[in-house]
């Protein structure tokens, strides 16, 4: 039994414009690969229960058109569309990414997929045209929290892979 | 053009590596520009350049001693990001754990035809 790698995605912020995500699974490339592109796959997944996903419909071909909406169990209704610009079997996805929310954020998210030994690194750059869209991404609700973690909150966000320190 | 929102330009002030890097050397307490160079092996126009986007969107905080002007961490504006980052984790874990789970449960399945 493998050990369960929930709560291990890696989140990342290379530029102001970029949000970078890095997660690993055990399953071969190909197989992933479908359960990120096929939507019979996709409708198991995406949203958080499997019954609010109202639209699940990709087109997956360079210039094909996905569509995907799901419901928030607050009654909130999801809807991401874009098209396919780039895809290579298994190993690269590239489409534009729209939230219909925020019709001026328009950004490209770029997934590159990498399998070693059974276990595929899916890594998600999600690139935003300009601050304004990544505005919306980033728009904080200012609600309040707890203070008491905030020096290691304040660390793991400097040095998330312990690299800067000392340096 | 306008000025992007203070709580924006803090992501903005964050995103660069060297200003991380700066905010992470002041994490052990207050410090003079000379002391960052050295600590940083980074050029003092560029540690100062930095040390102003910091100072603008408020992560440092500036006092004169003396000749000397002396920076300080303040990590109370961090908070907007924090609630923000947490909240964004957690929807991707969730949504990347989902997926885990279902690729997992699809394994399975292939094991027993």
């Amino acid at each position: 039994m493998t050990p369960n790698r929930h709560g291990t995605a890696v989140i990342e912020f290379p530029s102001a414009l970029e949000i970078v995500t890095t997660r690993e699974f055990d399953a071969p490339i190909e197989l992933v690969f479908d359960v990120l592109t096929k939507p019979e796959h996709v409708r198991n997944w995406f949203a958080p229960f499997e019954d609010t996903m109202t639209v699940c419909s990709i087109d997956l071909r360079v210039g094909g058109k996905y569509h995907m909406v799901f419901v928030t169990d607050d009654g909130t209704e999801c809807s991401f569309r874009g098209t396919y610009l780039e895809i290579e079997r298994p190993t690269r996805i590239v489409y534009t990414w729209l939230f219909e929310g925020w019709p001026d954020a328009e950004a490209v998210e770029t997934v590159d997929l990498h399998e070693i030994d059974g276990v595929t690194k899916v890594k998600m750059n999600l690139a935003f045209r300009d601050q304004a869209g990544r505005d919306h991404m980033t728009k904080f609700d200012g609600q309040e929290d707890s203070w008491d973690k905030m020096e290691d909150y304040l660390r793991s966000l400097l040095d998330p892979n312990g690299a800067v320190s000392g340096s | 053009m306008a000025r992007a929102s203070t709580t924006s330009d803090i992501f903005n002030a964050i995103a660069e590596a060297h200003r991380r890097e700066i905010m992470d050397a002041l994490m052990a307490g207050e410090k003079a520009v000379g002391a960052l160079v050295n600590d940083l092996s980074m050029p003092q126009p560029q540690v100062s350049k930095h040390l102003r986007v910091l100072s603008e969107v408020g992560l440092v905080r500036c006092r004169a001693e003396g000749r000397h002007r002396m920076y300080s961490l303040e990590p109370v504006r961090l908070r907007p990001l924090q609630d923000w980052l947490a909240k964004y984790e957690q929807a991707m874990n969730d949504r990347l754990d989902r997926m885990d789970d279902y690729l997992q449960e699809l394994q399975r399945q292939g094991e027993l035809q």
